[in-house]
């Protein structure tokens, strides 16, 4: 079995999965439409595939970068030239980067036997990010579905213990997403 | 399913005529056997285990999210610093993605010192398992033994890059700085040392008849509940399953080695230990063969001093000391990472935690514990 075969049956079997544009760089990627579709395409990994392995569960806000005032000093190509102008930090948006009020949901699987590896990717609204658990299918995704839901605030509906795992009780927000207002301190760059 | 001895059900009061209650026991953050500050909330019947839940968080120092305001070159500090005891694996599996997404190509001297480096930070990671593991059964020799040959890995460590612990000598593009001819001789002296020891640490610890007795019917985990809750390194091999990244996927020339991969049968407590101390017996054979291929040349790629990604995504993953280490990537085309995740193995490995300890004594709890081998810095990240 190929990547371009795995690529193909998961494409054919499950409704409304596409190639991904901007794939995950030598591995096949795939872009689920709705979150309904996604036990769909994991039992089909899983049963038919022999992708048994749930290797990752992860998310990207695409709102925009992290304002770096405070966090990184300027950046000068020539360390010690003093005239030397400071790089930019963050691009300007272009046109291989759309920045969207999405989460992006990722996941992967592997299958230990053919050593191939697929990722399935999934939007969802800022608003109300909310898709189905996948704990019943793969125990692994119990504590990576938490620290998404901990970092990102994405719902995992069906999960058995959807509580934050990582960061304080007392902290209230999700520190991962992009409109995290950072605090100033002492330790900020001058 | 097979029927574990060690598990017992707790007596019941109907016939006793004595009330009997579950107890909830606190067991951490500040336990000597949790090896850093991981609490358990056990609910226990008796002796016995009713429900585990791990207590996560302690050390949560948000590195991915500084990783979002740090330059690559600033980020590989931080990752050395997720699991600290094995810093070269962090820092290898960081510049492997940072690398793919630039599409750079890492010189061949520097490929082979990387596959040294790594190595031998197995074996010291290892020799920290190897130790500690002792002392949570109750062995407290073998922790003197293996601190005393660890100790020589870190002195080649400080000989090459000048740290101890947290090391930042492997760098996008290549490595810090080159070994000698100076280097390479208290190497091979210290692979020669080490092998005999190798064999010491079976009569002291690995066939030692208390050692067995508490080990090796403990905390049995089935291949196919090891793959459903994602668990990776010596943790998965030891119940038999047959994933090694180092094979299925090679990275630095790791193909042209010739080792095998430790494999238990079980899943015990004890199988887990001792695949660990067979892959030391193996690192050393890479050690070796990559010590005989080291051939002059550059150790650093051709790069620009201030990186800038390309927009775009990748993922490229480590057999690391303790598991399946990946770095997920998501460049903006700027001067610091869009979004970075690490797929961190210990913090998936413990998570099965709260299924196998259901049902065992509490004094089986820290055997458990002590065979997956964590290191708090990485389950909180």
């Amino acid at each position: 079995m190929t990547r371009e075969k795995v690529l193909s049956d998961i494409l054919a079997q499950v409704p409304g999965a596409s190639a991904a544009a901007a794939p995950v760089k030598d591995y096949p990627t795939v872009r689920l439409s709705q979150p309904s579709d996604l036990p769909t395409a994991a039992r089909l990994l899983k049963d038919e595939l022999g992708f048994d392995y749930l290797e990752m569960v992860t998310a990207v806000d695409w709102l925009g970068p992290t304002k770096t005032e405070g966090f990184l000093p300027a950046v000068t190509p020539i360390p010690f030239a003093a005239k030397a102008p400071a790089l930019p930090v963050t691009p300007a948006a272009g046109p291989d980067i759309a920045y969207r009020p999405v989460l992006d949901l990722l996941w992967s699987f592997g299958n230990l036997k053919t050593h191939l590896k697929v990722f399935l990717r999934l939007e969802v609204s800022r608003e109300k990010p909310e898709v189905p658990s996948l704990t019943g299918l793969f125990p692994a995704a119990d504590w990576q579905e938490r620290e998404t839901f901990d970092l990102f605030g994405v719902r995992f509906s069906g999960h058995p213990n959807l509580t934050k795992i990582l960061t304080p009780d007392f902290l209230q927000g999700h520190p991962l997403l992009k409109d995290y207002v950072h605090q100033p301190d002492e330790f900020d760059a001058d | 399913m097979s029927i574990n001895p060690m598990n017992s059900t707790p007596i019941r009061s109907e016939t006793s005529g004595l009330k009997t209650d579950t107890l909830f026991l606190n067991m951490g953050p500040q336990h000597p056997s949790t090896h850093g500050v991981l609490r358990l909330g056990l609910t226990i019947s008796g002796e016995v285990i009713v429900e585990a839940m791990p207590d996560i968080g302690y050390l949560h120092r948000g590195v991915e999210k500084l990783l979002e305001t740090r330059t690559y070159a600033q980020g590989v500090v931080l990752a050395d610093r997720l699991d600290y005891c094995s810093a070269m694996s962090n820092d290898l599996a960081f510049c492997l993605s940072v690398e793919k997404l630039l599409g750079a190509q890492v010189p061949k001297r520097a490929q082979v010192l990387r596959v040294i480096m790594a190595e031998l930070n197995r074996i010291a990671s290892h020799l920290i398992f190897f130790g500690t593991y002792g002392i949570d059964i109750g062995a407290f020799t073998p922790f003197l033994y293996a601190f005393r040959e660890r100790e020589m890995v870190l002195d080649l460590f400080e000989m090459c890059c000048g740290a101890r612990l947290t090391y930042n000598y492997i760098r996008p593009g290549g490595v810090a700085s080159d070994i000698n001819a100076d280097w390479i001789a208290r190497c091979r002296e210290f692979l020669d040392f080490f092998k005999p020891r190798l064999d010491e640490y079976d009569t002291l610890l690995s066939f030692n008849p208390i050692f067995l007795v508490r080990t090796q019917t403990v905390g049995i985990i089935t291949p196919k509940t090891a793959v459903a809750w994602g668990l990776s390194g010596p943790n998965l091999r030891a119940s038999g399953v047959n994933y090694d990244v180092r094979q299925a996927e090679p990275y630095c020339g790791y193909e042209q080695y010739d080792f095998t991969v430790a494999l238990g049968k079980t899943g015990s407590c004890w199988d887990r230990y001792f695949c660990r101390v067979v892959e030391m017996r193996q690192s050393v054979r890479i050690v070796e063969q990559a010590l005989s291929r080291l051939a002059s040349g550059e150790i650093m790629a051709k790069l620009p001093k201030v990186l800038r990604l390309p927009a775009g995504e990748a993922y490229s993953h480590i057999e690391a000391s303790r598991g399946d280490l990946g770095v997920y990537i998501v460049s903006d085309g700027g001067l610091a990472p869009y979004r970075l995740h690490f797929r961190a193995p210990c913090f998936i490995n413990l998570a099965i935690l709260q299924e196998i300890l259901v049902g065992k004594k509490v004094a089986d709890v820290i055997a458990v514990l002590g065979s997956l081998d964590i290191v708090l810095g990485e389950v909180d990240r």
